[in-house]
Formats: C-alpha cells, structure tokens, sequence
C-alpha cells in the first residue's frame, strides 16, 4: 500500500531504491491544501450570507489578530507533528515564557533583554523536552505532558499565582502597533510563517524533519544524525511557543500563570485541520496558517451570529472531526 | 551545516506520464470538491440550524445590547442572564449573550469581546473574567462610542486609569462586605459555644477581585476576635471538584478544622463531600458564598450552616436598565450596589 510517508521519504531523496515519484507527493499536497483552502472559502462564504457583520475590513483584520497567538503556536507544533512527535507542553510554556518576560520588563530590563528571557526559556524548555525525547527515548507525549505540569508549576511558582501586568506602551506596540495600517500581530505571524516555511522546505533541517517523521530507521541509515535534529524540533516549539507569549503578554498587558490552558489542543487542531498527518512524515506550514484561520473564522463567525457558547464548542469538535475525516477517507480512496 | 540551502532534484519525466498523471489530478481534485461540498452544506444546514435554536437572532429595528459573561456553566450567570433577558424583553431591547468556555480563559473573553463589538451593538455589559487583563477591549468600545457597563468584577481601577478605559456604570454586591458577613456569623456561632474556631479557608483564583475582597472581609472580620483564627488557606480555582480535592488534603493536614470558609458555593459543595467521605459530617461548619440553588439544599439538608447570597438576576437586570439608559443619553448611576444578605436556616427558601 502507498502510504504517504514512502512518498514523503522518496521526495526527500533520502532513500534512492527506483525512480522518484517526487510529482506523487507534490500533488498530494497541492490536493491538500486545495481542499483545506475550499473550507475556509466555503465557511467564509457560508458567514457572508449568514451576517452582514463578517465581509467587513474591520473584522477579518479582527480575525487574523485574534488567530495570531494560535497560529504562531501552531507552527512549532507542525514542525514536532511532522517528525512524528507531539508537544502537549505548548500551553504551558506560554504561561512560563510569558511570566518570566513580564517578571523581567517588571525589574526594569530593557525590553531586548527581557525578550531574550522571555524566548531563551522557552528555547531552554523546548531543549529540554527533545533531550529527554531523543537521548532518553521518551515517548514525545509522555515527556511533553509531563512538561506540561513541570512547566505550569513553574510559572504558577515564579508568579506566587498572581498575574503581572502594567507594562509600557513601547512593550505594548507589539500588540497594539500597525505596520502600514496592518496590525503588528498579523505582520509577525505572517513573517514567522515566512521563515518557517523556508526552513521547512527549503533547508536540510527541513527535510530532516520529514524524514525523521516518515521513517525514522531509514533516515538515521542514511547518515543523519536523527537524535540531534529531534532535539532542534522541540527547540523550534518552545521558541515559538514564547513568541505567541510576548503576543499574549502585549495583548493583555498581563502575564498570567494560568495562561494558555488548552492551546496545546488548539494548535493540534490547527495543524491536522491543515492537512498534516499525525503520523508524521507528511503536512506543509500552508495548511497549518489555513487551519488557525478556519478555527479562528469559525469562532469568530459564531461570535457574531450570537450562537449559544455551548453549541460553539459542539461545532468546533465537529468541524475538527469532520476535516480529518474527510482526510482519512480521501487517503484511503487514493491508496 | 543543517541551514544550508539544497533544491530538491527532480527527475525527468516522459511526456505521456506527465497526461495521466494530470488526468489524474483532475479527477482527483473533482472527488475530493464533491466530499467537501456535501461536508460544506452539512455544516450550512446545522449552524442554520443551530442559530434558528439560539435565542438571540431577531433582526429588528430593536437596539442590541450584548453581555459577555465569564462563563454560562455556572448558575450564578445563569441567573444573571435570566434577569438580563427579563429586562431585555421588557425593555425591548435585542439582547444577545456570549461567554467563554472556561471561567479562566480573558484572552477567548477579549476575541469575544472584540467580535460582538463587530455586531453594531448599542451597549456592552461585561463581567471580567480578569479585572486587568480585559481593559484593552473596553478601550476598543470606547473608541467605537459604545457605552460600556461593567458586572460582578471590577475593572483594575490603576491599568484603567492607565489605558483611558471609561465605563458608564459598574453593578454589583460589595464582596468585601459579604465576607465581612461570614466572618460575622462564624464569629456569633462560636460565641455560643466556646468563642473558639479553627477555620479553613477555600480561595478563589488568586489575584481574582471578586475573591481577594471576599477573603480580605473575611479576615478584617474575624480579626478581633482571637479565638477564631485562620489555620489553612489554600486556592481551590472556584471548582467544585477541585474544592473536594483541597479540602481533603487540608483535613488530613489539620484534623483540627471546625469551620470552613469558602470564597464560593462550588468550592464548598465540593468540600462537603471530602467531609462525608472523612466521616465528619456535622462535626464541621460550612459557610458558602453565593446561595446557588445546590446550596440551599445543603443548607436545607443541614451539611452547610449558611451561605452569603448574591442576586445575580438583579445584576443582570441593572446591567441591561443601565445599558438602556446610556443609549439614550439618560444619566446612569455610576456605581449601583446590589443587595447581599446570609441565608441560613431560617430564612433559605
């Protein structure tokens, strides 16, 4: 059976038995995203006729400011998925980043500094969370999930559980400041989904990382020094993860321990809403931005119909169910 | 080394390979439109559906107001909104209600904030879910000229200063007040017997307004009176489950625990059962904070001594009034308390 991940591994050159069906996988992923860009046309469509409030300049630059914190998560949890793993401490480290930021810019560092902290705890996180996966051999969830807990405990701790708040309007800017009238929040997720994307496709990381979540035997045969790349995936999620911190921190001029409580489910949503197989091996950082947008739309959307809260929650979980279900199917009928 | 840039080779492909494989695509692409379009149009017909079931879609020449509540699983906003809507009605005025999953959760409050501001809404009535954390979306209805009425929590009185952040009204009971109640008639009670208490306190989510004043009543209340003191003090997050769980371990860390305190009837209730489950029923008094309806049960039942009671509906109905009144340009009274009062006994209904 063709699975995805042989084609993945074949595209990456990294097993070289027969020709190279490099145009299968290509074209598995242009349907990929076809189809996730066709639901949020679809769900955009729906809104439109549904509420005059939705088509409006105001409210999509509403919606992509609201999914910035999600999507920013969201890519480094698509660099983990991709490597067949899982970071169920994301969450977490929003919170623990994020306090350690605010706790910084509150002793009076200069907000350069106190940004390095902030992203260098959640870098020193991340590393710490691919050790344990890739030296200890670890499975990703349970590190992760214990991670998770560490690091919740940790900003619960570093805060004596109060939120920190009150910060200066420069620090605020990243937040609150327009870039050619485009809010600062969609300029840096739009930028950081750049770079990811190049690094991802364009760099031997990248394909590493591919390699790695398609078949991880055949990857360290080839000569790659698989333990260390793991390692840089989780590093890649702590450091995004402290990015949407600095956002969150700058939205809500409050860090908060409590923080980011379930924005671990949010990014995974996000991610296999995007196309990207949880087994691993296969998924692009373009269906990832689409799925934060879909969950962002969606949410947004049922705000503005004034749908019960409960009913929401119901929807959400079926829109997730079904796009992944449609995924398994459409595989299955290719296969 | 692992940055450097490599394209990805790709090999030569004879001409007709390149025909199927495009003849496939397409019908490729054309099974999967079909799957997405059924999926599509499911979706359609169910949140048509679901917003013909919601309450809060009439498109009529009606003012709309909105209220984001911190959560609607918890009868205390349920109440509210049961007032609101009363008011609404009555007043004529479209209402429409949002609240975020969890209690916890000010950034989702903010985006739903953010999003019924995008509605046309007249008014905004608002219960935090973080007294700081929420200022910037009330900036954001200042500055689309929608009056905003506060309930329940209070802004951050410093980071709204700070931010410009302007409210037409805030309603709600004075917590610092009922808890000064509580620590009172714990006080009483041990007066009739020997003056003495060990108390157990449960707290809300720390740095939570509405908790620091209940708990900050409590203490001024009790401080005069050396007999009763406080042996434990531990956040229970409000939760019912989590009230169970702390209390449990705070009775196996001081068996010596006569009363109990908690900030809120969830939290109590939960530790009513740790109670059963030690064998100390009776043995241990428990005063809540709220009334929900679970609560005057258990003070019915006898399992709790008392409990401070709000009037959430009348909040809800104050907001909605007062939102009403701002439409207008009528003059809203800037800081309306709402009554509080101990249900014990003798007086729960």
């Amino acid at each position: 059976m063709e699975t995805g991940r042989e084609t993945a591994i074949r595209d990456n050159d990294l097993s070289r038995r027969g020709p190279t069906p490099a145009a299968i996988a290509r074209r598995y992923r242009a349907s990929q995203r076809l189809k996730a860009v066709a639901g949020l046309i679809g769900l955009c469509l729906l809104l439109w006729i549904l509420t005059p409030h939705f088509l409006t300049v105001a409210n999509a630059l509403n919606v992509m400011e609201q999914t910035s914190i999600n999507a920013i998560v969201a890519v480094g949890m698509t660099f983990v998925i991709i490597s067949g793993g899982i970071d169920l401490s994301v969450g977490s480290l929003v919170a623990l980043s994020g306090v350690v930021l605010a706790s910084a810019l509150k002793s009076g560092w200069p907000i350069p500094l106190a940004l390095a902290a902030g992203l260098g705890v959640g870098a020193a996180t991340g590393l710490l969370n691919g050790v344990v996966i890739a030296f200890g051999r670890l499975p990703p969830f349970i590190m992760t999930l214990g991670m998770m807990s560490v690091a919740r405990g940790a900003a619960l701790l570093v805060t004596d559980g109060r939120p920190i708040s009150g910060f200066d309007a420069g620090f605020r800017s990243i937040a609150t400041g327009r870039v050619f009238g485009v809010p600062a929040p969609i300029v840096l997720t739009l930028a950081i989904y750049a770079v990811a994307h190049f690094v991802l496709s364009r760099t031997r990381f990248g394909r590493y990382v591919y390699g790695i979540g398609g078949n991880e035997e055949a990857t360290r045969l080839s000569g790659v020094n698989v333990r260390f790349h793991k390692t840089m995936v989780y590093v890649v999620s702590g450091v995004t993860s402290a990015i949407a911190a600095v956002l969150l921190t700058a939205r809500l001029n409050t860090a908060q321990p409590i923080a980011g409580i379930m924005y671990e489910l949010d990014a995974i949503a996000a991610v296999v809403i995007g196309g990207t197989s949880l087994s691993g091996g296969e998924g692009n950082l373009g269906g990832t931005l689409i799925g934060a947008l879909t969950m962002g739309v969606l949410r947004n959307g049922l705000n503005l119909l004034g749908v019960s809260s409960f009913l929401q929650q119901l929807v959400i979980g079926m829109v997730i169910i079904v796009a992944v279900l449609v995924d398994v199917l459409v595989k299955e009928k290719r296969a | 080394m692992m940055m450097k840039i490599r394209r990805t080779q790709r090999p030569q492909r004879p001409q007709r390979k390149v025909f199927s494989e495009a003849c496939a695509r397409v019908a490729l692409v054309i099974k999967r439109r079909k799957i997405s379009f059924a999926v599509l149009a499911a979706f359609a017909f169910f949140v048509v559906g679901c917003n013909r079931g919601g309450d809060t879609t009439t498109s009529t020449a009606k003012p709309r107001v909105a209220l984001v509540l911190k959560t609607l699983n918890s009868p205390f906003f349920n109440d509210m909104q049961r007032g609101a809507q009363a008011a609404a009605t009555r007043l004529n005025v479209d209402l429409v209600v949002q609240a975020a999953e969890r209690e916890i959760d000010v950034e989702r409050q903010m985006q739903i904030i953010e999003n019924v501001l995008q509605t046309g809404v007249k008014a905004l009535c608002l219960t935090p879910s973080g007294s700081r954390e929420v200022v910037p979306a009330v900036v954001k209805a200042n500055r689309a000229n929608i009056p905003v009425v506060i309930v329940d929590t209070r802004l951050d009185k410093a980071a709204a200063d700070e931010a410009g952040a302007k409210i037409v009204s805030f309603i709600g009971s004075d917590n610092y007040e009922g808890g000064r109640i509580a620590a009172k008639f714990i006080v009483d009670i041990s007066r009739a017997t020997n003056g003495k208490a060990n108390v157990a306190v449960l707290e809300g989510i720390p740095g939570h307004e509405t908790g620091d004043s209940r708990l900050r009543g409590f203490k001024d209340g009790i401080k005069d009176t050396p007999g009763v003191r406080i042996v434990a003090s531990q956040p229970a997050n409000w939760e019912r489950d989590q009230g169970f769980n702390v209390f449990q371990n705070t009775l196996q860390a001081h068996p010596e625990i006569d009363t109990l305190f908690a900030c809120n009837d969830m939290m109590a209730l939960g530790a009513i059962e740790a109670i059963r489950a030690a064998g100390k029923t009776g043995s241990i008094r428990v005063v809540g904070f709220d009334a929900v309806e679970d609560a005057r049960k258990a003070i019915k039942d006898g399992t709790m001594l008392g409990s401070v009671a709000q009037f959430p509906d009348e909040m809800g109905r104050l907001a909605v009034e007062n939102a009403v009144h701002a439409i207008k340009g009528e003059p809203v009274e800037a800081d309306a308390k709402v009554r509080i009062e101990l249900i014990t006994k003798e007086n729960v209904k």
